[in-house]
């Protein structure tokens, strides 16, 4: 692997390359969220995906399982993500085959941590881990560029974050109800995708609870108003 | 592989196929300048007659991969009395950046203008290809980034071809072809208006054969070789296409004919 | 050694960091187009190939073979849609024998996303992977770097500005055979007249459960204009400066020459019963 001399020196003297991504890779310009609530937790994307100025799919799924009730938001490129989450898979796979019992959603963001960590100078995937176990109940695990791992309350990634960082510190709440979570990380994610031009489409939601996966779905055409069928 | 990008940062195919590739900047330095040329391919022919000259070009305006115009004129008639050109007795085409081609175009034809106001008659084929050569060179250091052909009848009543590079270095030709498939269509001119590589067939041995006597080819032939080479440009050559624009200068004026080309 | 040879890299970096430019490869500055309809799934692409502004090929196929029932539209370095394709073709095939199973699209645009991802880009492979199989009739798209979309409807390529703006504006739920190939071609067309990297033809495979029909040029809108004249030399045109004629019987003096008799029917090569 050669190593570009463009981008620029951080404070640290790290040399971040900043043209690792522009070689026309498909991009997840991206809106992605996930918080936890009484119940569990929720995860959220928008749903564009771009090659540039133009949109390769406007209908993405972002939110991908890992395993049945533990699930991730990814954003960077859709290569390194997609690549990333099917390893995770099959490890989780794996794992639960072989202890008889699923895996915590801590095991899977450490296998996504190890992943992202020891390839950091490949890699451009900025993901967060959302599950719930029966041993912790809802969690959230944010792993950005660099490969570390941290476990919040509620976690936000992807170009569009940028955005709503003071919505979110404002609106959110410990210990919300299922319907109040819901609307927050969708009111979140709408005003995301009105000022990021990386972001649109839908607004998929998965809600994850003792009761398994549930699966939301918004559409622009009724303002984000109305819950469609998957 | 960016193939779906306009955006020159990416890799993909930039407005124009003749930029030279970016090469990186030196370490550190992140240049960020404004280009002010683009390519915006299409072809131009012009051949001169013994009493004619007929100048043609494709009316494709593209950027990239991107079709701006199916019908964007490449050939103008120059320095006539009227807004309308009726009594212009030259002809110029350009290639190139578009933009460059027209200001050149509008340069030339106010300065045919003026020199007929001036005194009384139009400009001589001869000093308005030299006039053009003075106009191109004035900019050496910014260049109209254009390839411009001059096309008229000289004093004698011959056809009279001028062709120019974009800073001003000029000749008097036969023919010539300018353009993106100036080179697809030159050899086949060289071949068929000049007859070079054409032997008389049992004129004698090895280097001995006596080749092919030049002469003069009619209206009609011209017409038709023109229309032929276009036709194989299009087939070979991406920005060429949609239509073809011929002008044909006689001592009766300038006729002018438009006529299809393939449009993938 | 299997896979890529690399002992010519370093001299070529060499020369390359001198200023030798890289070989131009032959692009399928392309069109490619998918869409699924009630019962299957049509995938459709243009003819032409480029090598910078030149056309290198007026009706080239880039409708790629994988299994009877999965088919490839590709875009990007002509070579690397070709060799992908019958790789993953080859291993698809040895699976399907070693599984006594018929190959499934999921499993063939799996190897190709997996085998694209680790060579991170540098297989400029686009591809449309279409498909029916017994879990039911299939659509992806595969970019180079390994990333992967199922979509009802895809298009790939330079063209594909051109020829998603017809399906954004015609495409309708559930569709017939008829409407769908319609569809397809129609999209590829937008793409062959405003898309300067495609032209030519039109070329559409059709995938059901029962049957692959590939449709070569299934649509010919760009026929060579006829020449108004004659090109035709006389003979004695070119000079001839030397001239040196082997005879049939003198030819084993220059190659090795091995008379073979025509296989008879007895002597025809074995094959699955």
């Amino acid at each position: 692997m050669e190593f570009g001399t463009s981008g620029s020196l951080n404070e640290d003297g790290i040399h971040v390359d900043m043209d690792r991504l522009k070689k026309g890779e498909v991009n997840l310009g991206t809106s992605i969220m996930a918080v936890t609530f009484k119940d569990g937790v929720i995860l959220g994307a928008d749903s564009r995906t771009t090659t540039g100025a133009f949109i390769a799919n406007r209908v993405t799924d972002k939110l991908t399982r890992v395993h049945d009730t533990i699930w991730c938001c990814r954003s960077g490129s859709a290569a390194d993500t997609q690549a990333v989450a099917d390893i995770v898979q099959y490890q989780l796979g794996l794992f639960a085959m072989r202890n008889g019992k699923p895996p915590t959603t801590q095991t899977a963001a450490s296998i996504f941590q190890e992943i992202c960590y020891s390839n950091k100078d490949r890699l451009s995937a900025g993901l967060i881990i959302a599950g719930w176990d029966e041993r912790h109940g809802g969690q959230v695990y944010s792993i950005p560029l660099g490969g570390s791992l941290h476990k919040q309350p509620y976690a936000i990634g992807g170009s569009g974050s940028t955005y709503i960082y003071g919505f979110c510190d404002s609106n959110w709440k410990e210990g919300m109800e299922e319907a109040e979570a819901v609307a927050f990380v969708k009111e979140a994610l709408k005003e995301a995708i009105k000022w990021d031009g990386s972001s649109g489409g839908v607004i998929r939601m998965v809600v994850l609870t003792a009761k398994g996966a549930d699966r939301h779905l918004y559409l622009p055409d009724s303002d984000y108003k109305i819950r469609h069928a998957t | 592989m960016a193939m779906f990008s306009q955006n020159p940062t990416m890799n993909g195919p930039n407005y124009s196929f003749s930029d030279t590739p970016r090469t990186k900047a030196p370490e550190g330095a992140r240049e960020h300048r404004f280009d002010p040329y683009t390519d915006n391919g299409g072809s131009t022919l012009a051949i001169a007659g013994a009493d004619f000259t007929i100048m043609a070009g494709d009316t494709r305006l593209t950027s990239g991969y991107n079709i701006n115009s199916r019908y964007h004129p490449k050939v103008f008639k120059i320095g006539g009395t009227t807004s309308d050109q009726h009594d212009a007795t030259i002809a110029l085409s350009v290639v190139g950046f578009a933009a460059d081609g027209e200001a050149l175009k509008e340069r030339l034809d106010a300065i045919c203008k003026m020199y007929r106001y001036r005194h009384g008659k139009p400009m001589s084929v001869k000093a308005c290809a030299q006039r053009l050569s003075t106009i191109l060179y004035q900019k050496r250091f910014f260049p109209y980034y254009a390839y411009a052909i001059l096309g008229g009848l000289d004093e004698e009543g011959k056809g009279a071809v001028y062709s120019y590079d974009p800073v001003g270095s000029y000749e008097r030709e036969q023919c010539r072809a300018g353009g993106a498939a100036a080179s697809l269509i030159m050899p086949f001119l060289d071949n068929q208006v000049n007859f070079k590589n054409q032997y008389i067939p049992g004129s004698g041995e090895g280097h001995a054969l006596q080749e092919r006597e030049r002469k003069p080819l009619s209206r009609q032939e011209v017409e038709t070789l023109v229309k032929d080479a276009f036709d194989g440009a299009v087939e070979r050559h991406i920005e060429v296409g949609d239509g073809l624009q011929m002008m044909i200068i006689t001592k009766d004026g300038i006729q002018e004919v438009t006529m299809p080309l393939k449009k993938d | 050694m299997p896979g890529f040879d690399f002992s010519n890299y370093n001299r070529n970096a060499a020369l390359h960091a001198r200023g030798v430019p890289l070989p131009k490869a032959t692009s399928t500055g392309t069109t490619i187009v998918g869409c699924i309809y009630d019962g299957g799934v049509v995938i459709a692409a243009d003819t032409r190939a480029t090598s910078g502004p030149i056309v290198a090929d007026k009706n080239c196929e880039k409708l790629h073979y994988i299994s009877p029932n999965i088919w490839c539209a590709g875009a990007g370095t002509a070579a690397d849609t070709e060799f992908t394709t019958a790789l993953i073709s080859s291993q698809l095939e040895l699976h399907s024998l070693s599984t006594g199973r018929k190959p499934r699209v999921v499993t063939c645009m799996t190897l190709l996303k997996q085998h694209l991802f680790r060579y991170q880009g540098h297989i400029g492979a686009y591809l449309v992977v279409a498909g029916v199989d017994p879990t039911g009739t299939h659509l992806f798209t595969v970019h180079a770097h390994g990333s992967t979309d199922k979509l009802p409807y895809v298009t790939m390529g330079s063209g594909s500005l051109a020829a998603m703006s017809v399906f954004e504006t015609q495409w309708r739920p559930k569709l017939t055979q008829e409407d769908a190939v319609k569809l397809c071609s129609d999209a590829i067309l937008a793409g062959i007249f405003n898309d300067l990297g495609s032209g030519s033809n039109v070329d559409v495979a059709v995938i059901t459960s029962e049957k692959t029909t590939l449709k070569r040029n299934y649509i010919k809108p760009n026929e060579r204009t006829q020449k108004l004249k004659s090109y035709k030399f006389a003979r004695g045109t070119t000079n001839v400066l030397n001239e040196k004629i082997i005879r049939k019987e003198d030819l084993g003096n220059f190659v090795t020459v091995e008379e073979i008799s025509v296989a008879g029917p007895g002597d025809q090569m074995e094959v699955d019963a």
